[in-house]
């Protein structure tokens, strides 16, 4: 065991966390919590480094027993999917800072130590190789995510923490079950590459396939469990949304990736028909209801929805392209969907209004705001160049592969996608310059564009060179789907 | 009884022995005691459960039976005493400024408490129906005292009235089973009861007797449906003597259930079904009825009740891993719950009573470390990680599906997201309304201490619960 490499990325952010509680000044606390996110942006930066592409072995790995009575044993490691969504973690934990550098005005202090414990569970939760501790760190970010929602929050904050925090806990303690009955078919132990190497019978993976389910579908969140979202995302200070968006909406996704695919084989491709379909559903069904909003951030909440159900497709295709391609697309989402928060949170600072209506001719006032929202809107509607577009084509052709008719439904959701969003850029960015807007619009000054531009680096980078990206999950990706299919292949 | 077995006995019972020769001396020197020196007595009467619990350590090398069978210091006996220990030391701890508030200025304050003390480690000690008889009045009497001696206020005075008369029901229910136990087998001694039944154990003469056994039990830990004196006794109570109650004698009550109903008669009758039974149906009332409250107070009753339900179900699981899981849940929830309590007192001062939920809006505004420990409690009750409340949930749950109680175990998640939602309450009221008032909590450094003390606890087994597992799994009796 070499350099606890992972320990210090997940702890650097608590750790930034315990300085802050001594902070008196609010700038000092806002200067404090930058530099540690960018420390730990730098860490990352150096893991992926050092990281080894060509094996999709757990690397890094750090094992050490925590309650070695009941099998449990703090463990950390990554492999290519976990290693993207580190970094993404990372990547958008910084910009959260800055986009709540000035938008969050009271409690400054109280604000950050929240956001910093928050990415540290976030990464924990990613790097984590035990499946008691996973539990930990996924369920311990209800407290602090109820209070970026409940406390710093829109008028309709309350209510919408409190079913952003009972949604979720009702949906993980069914996991939690599945995870105690998943100790006791697996050998009495936590560690989760060795329940992954367990062969369980048909009738008991069915049922906990059933109990992840629940869980994840909500994190997803896929449709009918995802009514928490709008009103999470559009009560939560932007940087809530961005972290919501970024990297909450992904652990679901994650977790099928983790634990239903490589642990409920048979029972995932059993019930892939089930998942492409409620994956269809949600698809159409966000993107019907992004194209009734009026509300600016409602609408790029509902387009997540639509857009997380691409990526459960991907997922569940359960071919090499659809995977693949599922999991760029959460990565790109996250980018993407984090950035067009970022640029709500900007123009409602800015104005104190979301509503559509009340804006128009946003072009003339404020141009590169207008252009960089364009390069962002045509990238969540997955324009050639941008890095949706890789991601997107990548699980529509895994997904006619896996079933023409989701394919088909999934086409019609990109094309859903196309109207709302160009709708949105039309309504706000160009037109007659609407009287509510008309004044008081500043341009995006410096320390806006630090948190813009990394995102569109990442949309052009990622829309032109795809490569590196995809060449950090390949190896990984092709192990899992081994795993999937061999033991299906095996009955 | 020869001269050496007297002596054993009384090594075997010396931290009883300590424990009420302390009071007894309290009892008299706390006449003399002038007003303005009360502090004398909570540190007297803390030096006393100190020097029990030195004998306790002392002789918890070995396991010691004494008084032909009736009582046994074991290793599980020694867990539950350091429960009872540490609760009633933290309850003398909180008191003195309470006291003071409150104007109770008796001696006996204290006298009682270490009379409860000695109570509940007999009943953690007794291995005979009788014993257990004789711990549990000890224990209760006490705290009926305890409930009234707000003597002016209404509500003090009505809960003690209810607690008595209830009280006084169940424990003839326990004691005529007790009879019938004693008509069937000739015994009373829980060894002996199992090896004296031959042929049918589900002889209905013996189900009676259990079932009575069992409604004088679960009394004591107020589960559905003998819960109806839990809400009004632990809102009319003094509060430190509330926060004492839902630690102390429902660990002990704990204690007996165990004995009594993981004894191989009572086991092989299927009571299990009722204790499940009663396990849902107390977690489901304590949750739901939970939900409405706006008394503090009352709102921690009902919680007790939800938590005393969760507790339940490791009972109904058994087994080593379901006799530990108990143990460890009622250790942290004496850490989570005191500490809660611990702020409801401290928040009684001059006029705020510190019970009305509604009150403490926009708490974290002034006092964001009170405010940030009161949210590691509520969360640490709602059973949310990285706390101890969770891990004391989890090995419940891990004891349950072990045993293939995979239905109950969803049962009781799904309930306890209907709890979380009310804990989760007071956090919002904390945190996410306007403060309306000045908050001025009694912070005098004995409460300083305890809330320090109950954090590290809730927050330090959360995080290393491994020592504390090993320890509750090496106490369980007979493993």
């Amino acid at each position: 065991m070499g350099f606890p490499l992972l320990s210090l990325i997940v702890f650097t952010p608590a750790a930034g966390a315990a300085v802050l509680m001594v902070l008196r000044s609010d700038n000092a606390v806002r200067w404090t919590a930058l530099g540690v996110t960018v420390l730990d942006l730098a860490l990352c930066i150096a893991m992926l480094v050092g990281f080894d592409t060509s094996t999709h072995e757990m690397q890094f790995t750090e094992t050490r027993p925590w309650v070695p009575a009941l099998g449990i044993a703090y463990a950390l490691g990554i492999d290519g999917i976990s290693a993207l969504f580190v970094f993404l973690t990372a990547l958008l934990g910084w910009i959260c800072v800055l986009a709540s550098w000035v938008a969050i005005e009271r409690k400054v202090k109280e604000f950050m130590i929240s956001l910093l414990v928050m990415q540290a569970l976030m990464l924990g939760v990613f790097c984590a190789l035990d499946l008691f501790l996973f539990y930990v760190f996924w369920e311990a970010m209800l407290i602090p995510m109820y209070l970026i929602i409940g406390v710093w929050g829109g008028e309709g904050r309350v209510y919408a923490a409190f079913k952003f925090f009972l949604y979720t806990l009702a949906g993980s303690l069914l996991f939690l079950i599945g995870v105690i009955v998943l100790y006791f078919h697996g050998g009495e132990t936590f560690d989760i590459l060795a329940l992954t190497a367990q062969d369980l019978p048909f009738r008991v993976q069915a049922w906990l396939f059933f109990a992840f389910l629940i869980a994840f579908a909500v994190k997803v969140p896929m449709v009918p469990v995802h009514t928490w979202l709008p009103d999470a995302h559009v009560q939560a200070p932007t940087a809530g949304s961005i972290i919501l968006a970024g990297v909450l909406l992904k652990m679901g996704a994650y977790g099928f990736l983790r634990f239903s695919l490589p642990m409920l084989p048979e029972a995932s491709v059993h019930y892939s028909t089930l998942m492409l379909a409620l994956s269809a559903l949600a698809i159409v069904y966000g993107g019907l209801l992004a194209l009734a909003q009026d509300d600016l951030k409602k609408l790029v909440a509902y387009s997540s929805i639509s857009h997380m159900g691409f990526v459960t497709l991907g997922i569940f295709a359960l071919n090499l392209r659809g995977l693949e391609g599922g999991i760029l697309q959460m990565f790109n989402h996250g980018v993407t969907t984090g950035a067009l928060f970022l640029f709500v949170g900007l123009i409602y600072e800015r104005t104190h209004t979301r509503s559509m209506a009340n804006y128009g001719g946003l072009m003339k006032a404020a141009p590169v705001y207008t252009t960089f929202l364009a390069l962002f809107t045509l990238s969540s509607m997955a324009l050639p160049g941008t890095n949706s577009f890789v991601g997107e084509l990548l699980v529509l052709s895994g997904g006619f592969a896996a079933s023409m008719a989701v394919g088909t439904a999934a086409i019609l959701g990109a094309l859903l996608g196309a109207a709302y969003l160009l709708g949105m850029y039309r309504k706000v960015a160009l037109g007659p310059a609407s009287v509510g807007v008309r004044y008081k619009i500043r341009d995006v000054n410096a320390r806006e564009m630090a948190a813009i531009l990394p995102l569109a680096v990442f949309v052009l980078w990622v829309g032109l060179y795809p490569k590196p990206f995809l060449g950090i999950i390949d190896a990984s990706v092709k192990h899992l789907l081994a795993q999937v299919h061999a033991k299906e292949s095996g009955q | 009884m020869t001269a050496a077995a007297l002596y054993q006995s009384a090594l075997a019972s010396l931290p009883e022995i300590v424990v009420i020769a302390g009071a007894c001396i309290l009892l008299i020197l706390g006449q003399f005691v002038r007003k303005g020196q009360e502090h004398f007595l909570v540190w007297a009467s803390v030096a006393v459960v100190l020097i029990a619990a030195l004998a306790t350590f002392i002789l918890a090398g070995e396991v010691r039976s004494a008084y032909t069978g009736m009582f046994i210091a074991d290793r599980f006996a020694v867990f539950f005493k350091v429960v009872f220990y540490f609760a009633t030391v933290l309850t003398f701890l909180l008191s003195r400024k309470y006291a003071d508030v409150e104007g109770i200025d008796s001696s006996e304050y204290y006298v009682l408490l270490l009379f409860a003390l000695s109570g509940m480690m007999i009943m953690a000690s007794a291995t005979d129906l009788l014993s257990i008889y004789v711990g549990l009045e000890l224990m209760v009497l006490c705290t009926y005292v305890l409930t009234g001696l707000l003597r002016q206020e209404r509500r003090s005075n009505e809960a003690a009235l209810k607690y008595v008369i209830l009280g006084a029901v169940s424990t003839g229910i326990f004691l005529y089973g007790v009879s019938l136990v004693y008509g069937l087998t000739g015994t009373t001694q829980l060894d002996g009861m199992a090896a004296a039944v031959t042929g049918d154990p589900l002889d209905p003469g013996l189900l009676l007797a259990v079932v009575f056994i069992v409604a004088g039990l679960v009394f004591k830990v107020g589960a559905v449906p003998f819960h109806m004196w839990v809400p009004d006794v632990y809102e009319g109570a003094p509060t430190t003597i509330t926060a004492f109650m839902s630690v102390g004698p429902k660990a002990a009550g704990f204690a007996v259930i165990l004995r009594v109903f993981l004894n191989p008669l009572v086991a092989a009758s299927d009571v299990w079904i009722i204790v499940a039974v009663i396990a849902v149906a107390t977690m489901a009332l304590g949750s739901f009825v939970a939900l409405v409250q706006d008394n503090f107070k009352r709102l921690l009753a009902y919680s007790s009740i939800a938590h005393a339900g969760f507790a339940t179900f490791g009972v109904v699981a058994g087994g080593v891993d379901g006799i530990a899981s108990v143990m460890l849940y009622l250790l942290i929830y004496s850490f989570m719950n005191l500490g809660i309590f611990g702020t409801v007192i401290m928040m009684r001062n001059g006029d705020f009573s510190g019970e009305v939920i509604d009150e403490y809006a926009g708490f974290s505004r002034s006092h964001p470390g009170l405010a940030l420990l009161m949210l590691l409690y509520l969360f640490s009750l709602a059973g949310i990680p990285p706390t101890a409340g969770f891990f004391a949930k989890f090995y419940v749950l891990v004891a349950l599906v072990e045993q293939g109680f995979v239905a109950l175990a969803v049962i009781a998640v799904l309930l306890s997201a209907v709890a979380a939602y009310f804990y989760i309450r007071i956090v919002m009221v904390i945190y996410m309304r306007e403060p309306e008032r000045a908050f001025n909590p009694a912070l005098t450094p004995m409460v300083r201490a305890t809330l320090a003390f109950t954090a590290a606890g809730t927050i330090g087994i959360g995080l290393f619960p491994a020592w504390f597992l090993k320890l509750a799994q090496q106490s369980v009796f007979g493993g």
